[in-house]
């Protein structure tokens, strides 16, 4: 079963993200997986030896381990190095945004973002052949 | 007013509860930030837990399409970025304004909860406020860093607040270290506000790295990079934090200027991002078609966001002329009627020690009863008796609506664990390749919270057992003509003071047959003992210890069960569970549940010169005994009701306690109460019928708990304490003990 | 514990005999004389209407509301195999209170009083000769009276 892991300190953004990746419609459209959330860097952390994640969507401003920090340590991760991740971010951190970007995440969603749209952008990280 | 569309109530509360959760919080913050200034010694950590406290809420409110309070929260956000970037004083006119923002804040959720007019005008006057008090100029870039040699890789992970502590640290002199610390995941949490604690006083600490150098096969530990700065030396850093393990190393200050650190992006860049896809210096993102990608898709946005330009050429703010030293006027009337008091988190045994209470009040007010009846009865008070009967119904009424509340209060809905089942389901299907169909029914159906705690456990076996056993593979199904895609059932509905679950599906159904052959080669039950079984005692056998063909280790729990477990675990929730099944067409398993564990409403009656308690939900009629209409039949006494056959129990003889329980003499009345759990049924003979009661039913204790039926026992006033029957178990043990020996095992067995 | 006599002057001289003392509250059984350790007494009550327990264990007698918690009352004579004899006046329940285990009401005769003993005038079980239950941990003497010493750990759990 793939899983997808969502790093984001807010509750509801996280019940957010996991309501429009657990949708039944989107579920079946990219071949089902299971959602992991982590309320912290550090939580991600403790949950990355349960990868490989399909993708993993984080979001930057975190005390402690931020998300950007989160973003290095997948690139030079020996076992997640190919996983997709979105940045989700609200636009004024945008120099956290470009760099966030630069140390390889693959896309990011200005918050307030659709569950459509992180369903768009999940969608063909995860699954380049469709849509 | 804040449109959730489809987004279902639960989301919604989810929203109003941080959102106000995180507001209260700002009130607090900015209280201590007021004593900090006043006491020139303002944490910089306060500033900007406050600045990411408003992050989040222009986060949320954005996904919850509040748009008032996004927007709002856009210009906060930039305000209190710019203090804690240092571009901007924390004077007292400042402060003054963050006050009537959180003020505002709470307005606004009233107003998305359609509690309060639009708090439009307000917003536009603070955030005209804003804009007076932001400072023009942009804070000169210096490349202070180039004084470390910082390692690029450290350097260029850090986020801009955090390269701003770093830059003022530097400023003021301190040196810098990097740490290396391994920590446990088990006892992370712990040992970090540990490590912080010691650090604090030294200096502080920028940020906190997961070295990629971990070791990925040890999923045990994490390692640490911290970046520190600190008036101390490494030796000091090393002895006050006392990790074990822990490596200080000081970063090297460069003589002179120096090159600047190759960081991975230029560090210092201020300029905003272009509004889609990637800068031009920048690799682009591997996404196909990066044009779809944000904005396009995003809900209808709040006026400021998109039209972001270098700050602080005030945003767009249609009010901006009146600059209005009365811009908190009307948001602070709506101060003490804060969003939080809709909806707030107790802790159940809170409501417990209330139903306790509770109790206590029904026992005075049945005194009050008796007082009242007795001053009606005498001549000269009798007037006075009648205004306090008055008076007792309505304490009485109020009482009921009381305990009526509380027992709301309790209540949750079964969605939840539903759709936790619904995840587990998904998993199993997909590993097996098994297509599979959760149907659920009645997820709004409410039930104790206590009890839902419990349920989700046997709740996931039962599926998955007619996962197991019951659902056939793809080419079975197709050979008789099922459709490829298996449906498992799910459905709640309250049924009077029960709820009922149903777990149905549509596979292979059980063959009695085979269960009895199984039973017998696993020496559950002898070949003799197989020879009167009905159908129905067979499905039961599935529930016995010992039947399991195997034990299942659920997803969700992570332990091994096997149904008899299940059966037990219900059991102890005051329910029951039975099958049905036909071969071919599929299974069905009835978990019948009480909906609340704290108060029931009983049927007192009396035994042998004692008082007992029957819940009432379980009690279907009672009537005067009449022994001419029964038989015997097998041993066990049958009473024709209705041209239906009810087994009797006699309490006295169950219970070995001395009854004027003599059939035959014919002056004494007894009575029959007919209980039913389920869809069995059972008839037990009482000497007398006292009343109904609603009573706070409270568990025996430890040393009682090899007594079987049972549920419990309460006080009925004036000191006397009954005993609760345990239907369900009273049946299961008397019906049990009827066909054969190895039901009454079970009922032994029962907890 | 309007039941206890005290006497504190005695008690006080006892105490400076040196070594550690530990407050016993004594009541009879029939004519024997026994102890608990006070500390693990919450409570003396008079005895409340008791309701029996249908099918319950031999020894318990049934369960009273000590403001509004239930308790199970067990009644010692059973427990120690002496014949039961009806309530009287003296009649109380000791409720214990032991940490960890659930509160239990004990029946017993009447209370007497609280002597302090310090270790050296404790025997060990052994003294009363043969196999003792582990819920006898010694006898103490005081002013001729012999006390058995419970330990009630070991009373309620077995």
């Amino acid at each position: 079963m793939r899983r997808v892991l969502i790093v984001e300190d807010s509750n509801a953004v996280r019940t957010f993200v996991r309501g429009a990746l657990e949708d039944e419609d989107f579920q079946r459209a990219v071949g089902g997986f299971d959602v992991l959330e982590a309320a912290s860097g550090f939580e991600a952390m403790a949950l990355m030896p349960r990868g490989p994640f399909a993708c993993i969507v984080t979001d930057i401003n975190m005390g402690d381990i931020n998300g950007l920090e989160i973003v290095n340590f997948v690139r030079k991760s020996e076992h997640h190095r190919e996983t997709p991740v979105v940045i989700i971010s609200t636009q004024s951190s945008s120099r956290d945004i470009e760099r966030g970007l630069s140390l390889g995440a693959n896309a990011y969603l200005p918050k307030p973002f659709s569950a459509v749209a992180l369903q768009d952008v999940v969608r063909q990280l995860v699954a380049p052949g469709e849509g | 007013m804040a449109d959730f569309g489809s987004e279902s109530s639960e989301k919604k509360e989810e929203f109003f509860s941080e959102a106000q959760e995180i507001v209260d919080g700002l009130g607090k913050f900015l209280l201590d930030l007021e004593g900090a200034v006043a006491a020139s010694r303002v944490d910089p950590d306060v500033i900007n837990e406050m600045f990411r406290a408003v992050h989040t809420l222009k986060g949320i409110a954005g996904l919850f399409g509040a748009t008032r309070m996004s927007g709002m929260s856009h210009e906060l956000e930039n305000m209190l970025d710019d203090v804690r970037m240092g571009r901007l004083d924390l004077t007292s006119n400042v402060i003054d304004l963050l006050f009537k923002a959180v003020d505002l804040y709470t307005h606004i959720l009233l107003f998305e909860r359609g509690e309060a007019p639009d708090p439009q005008q307000e917003i536009a006057k603070l955030l005209a406020s804003f804009a007076a008090v932001t400072q023009p100029e942009e804070a000169p870039t210096s490349n202070i860093f180039t004084q470390f040699d910082l390692d690029p890789g450290m350097f260029g992970v850090l986020t801009e607040y955090e390269e701003h502590r770093l830059k003022s640290n530097i400023e003021s002199g301190l040196a810098l270290f990097r740490l290396r610390v391994r920590f446990n995941l088990t006892v992370l949490d712990t040992a970090l506000e540990d490590l912080k604690k010691k650090a604090k006083p030294l200096g502080e600490i920028i940020t906190y790295l997961p070295a990629p150098s971990t070791d990925e096969s040890d999923f045990e530990n994490l390692e640490l990079d911290i970046l520190m700065a600190s008036k101390s030396d490494a030796a000091t850093i090393d002895t006050t934090l006392s990790v074990e393990g822990l490596v200080v190393n000081p970063v090297k200050r460069r003589s002179g200027g120096g090159p600047p650190p190759k960081a991975a992006a230029a560090p210092v860049s201020k300029s905003p991002l272009p509004k889609i896809g990637a800068p031009p210096s920048l690799p682009p993102p591997t996404i196909a078609g990066p044009a779809r990608l944000p904005q396009d898709l995003a809900p209808e946005s709040h006026a400021a966001h998109g039209a972001k330009s270098v700050r602080p050429a005030a945003p767009a703010h249609a009010a901006r002329t009146s600059v209005a030293p009365q811009a908190q006027g009307q948001a602070g009337q709506f101060v003490g009627k804060s969003a939080a008091q809709t909806t707030v988190r107790v802790d159940i045994r809170k409501l417990d020690r209330l139903m306790t209470i509770l109790g206590e009040l029904a026992i005075v007010r049945s005194a009050v009863g008796r007082l009242a009846e007795r001053l009606r009865g005498s001549v000269e008070h009798r007037e006075l008796g009648t205004d306090l009967h008055r008076l007792h119904r309505t304490f009485e009424r109020q009482l009921g609506q009381m305990q009526n509340g509380i027992l709301e209060v309790r209540m949750v809905q079964l969605g939840p664990v539903f759709d936790k089942l619904q995840r587990g389901l998904r998993a199993i299907s997909r590993e097996y390749s098994r297509p599979v169909n959760l149907v659920i029914t009645g997820q709004e159906t409410e039930i104790d919270k206590l009890i839902v705690e419990e349920l989700s456990d046997p709740l996931m076996h039962m599926v998955r057992n007619a996962f197991d056993h019951g659902i056939e593979i793809v080419e079975d199904r197709l050979k008789v003509g099922k459709p490829e895609v298996g449906t498992i059932a799910l459905n709640a509905f309250q049924k009077g003071n029960h709820v009922v679950i149903e777990v149905e599906d549509d596979g292979r159904g059980m063959d009695p047959k085979l269960i009895i052959a199984s039973a017998i080669r696993k020496g559950v039950i002898t070949e003799d003992e197989s020879r009167e079984m009905s159908a129905r005692d067979a499905y039961r056998l599935v529930f016995m210890p010992g039947f399991s063909t195997k034990t299942v280790v659920t997803d969700l729990s992570g332990r091994g069960v096997g149904l008899d477990v299940v059966k037990t675990n219900i059991a102890k929730l005051g329910g029951i569970v039975d099958v049905t099944s036909e071969v071919g067409i599929g299974t069905k398993m009835t978990i019948t549940l009480p909906v609340t564990l704290a108060i029931i409403n009983v049927l007192i009656v009396e035994i042998g010169g004692r008082s007992f308690a029957i819940p009432l939900a379980s009690v279907e009629e009672a009537f005067v005994y009449d022994p001419s209409l029964t038989r015997n039949v097998e041993g066990r006494e049958v009473l024709s009701l209705r041209g239906q056959s009810l087994p009797i129990c006699h309490l006295s003889s169950l219970f070995q306690v001395d009854a004027f329980d003599d059939a035959s003499d014919s002056t004494r009345k007894f009575y029959v109460v007919t209980v039913a759990v389920g869809i069995r049924r059972l008839g037990l003979l009482v000497d007398r019928l006292e009343g109904q009661q609603d009573i706070v039913i409270k568990p025996l204790g430890r040393s009682l708990k090899s007594v079987h039926g049972f549920a419990g026992a309460a006080e009925l006033g004036d000191q006397r304490v009954a005993l609760v029957l345990d239907v369900a178990a009273i049946v299961e043990e008397v019906l049990a003990g009827d066909q054969s020996r190895f039901l009454a095992m079970a009922g032994e067995g029962r907890a | 514990m309007a039941d206890i006599v005290r006497s504190p002057g005695r008690d006080l001289r006892r105490a400076n005999d040196g070594g550690k003392r530990i407050e016993y509250l004594a009541f009879t059984l029939g004519s024997q004389i026994y102890a608990v350790p006070i500390q693990h007494i919450a409570e003396i009550l008079k005895p409340p209407p008791i309701t029996e327990i249908p099918r319950a264990p031999r020894n318990v007698v049934g369960i009273i509301s000590v403001r509004g918690k239930l308790v199970t009352v067990v009644d010692l004579r059973r427990r120690f195999g002496l014949v039961e004899s009806p309530f009287d006046r003296r009649t109380r329940i000791l409720l214990t209170d032991t940490g960890d285990d659930e509160p239990i009401g004990l029946l017993v005769d009447e209370v007497r009083q609280v002597y302090r003993l310090a270790e050296h005038e404790i025997e060990p079980a052994a003294a009363l000769g043969g196999d003792q239950p582990a819920y006898i941990f010694g006898i103490g003497r005081q002013d001729d009276a012999l006390l058995v010493l419970l330990e009630l750990k070991a009373l309620i759990e077995s």
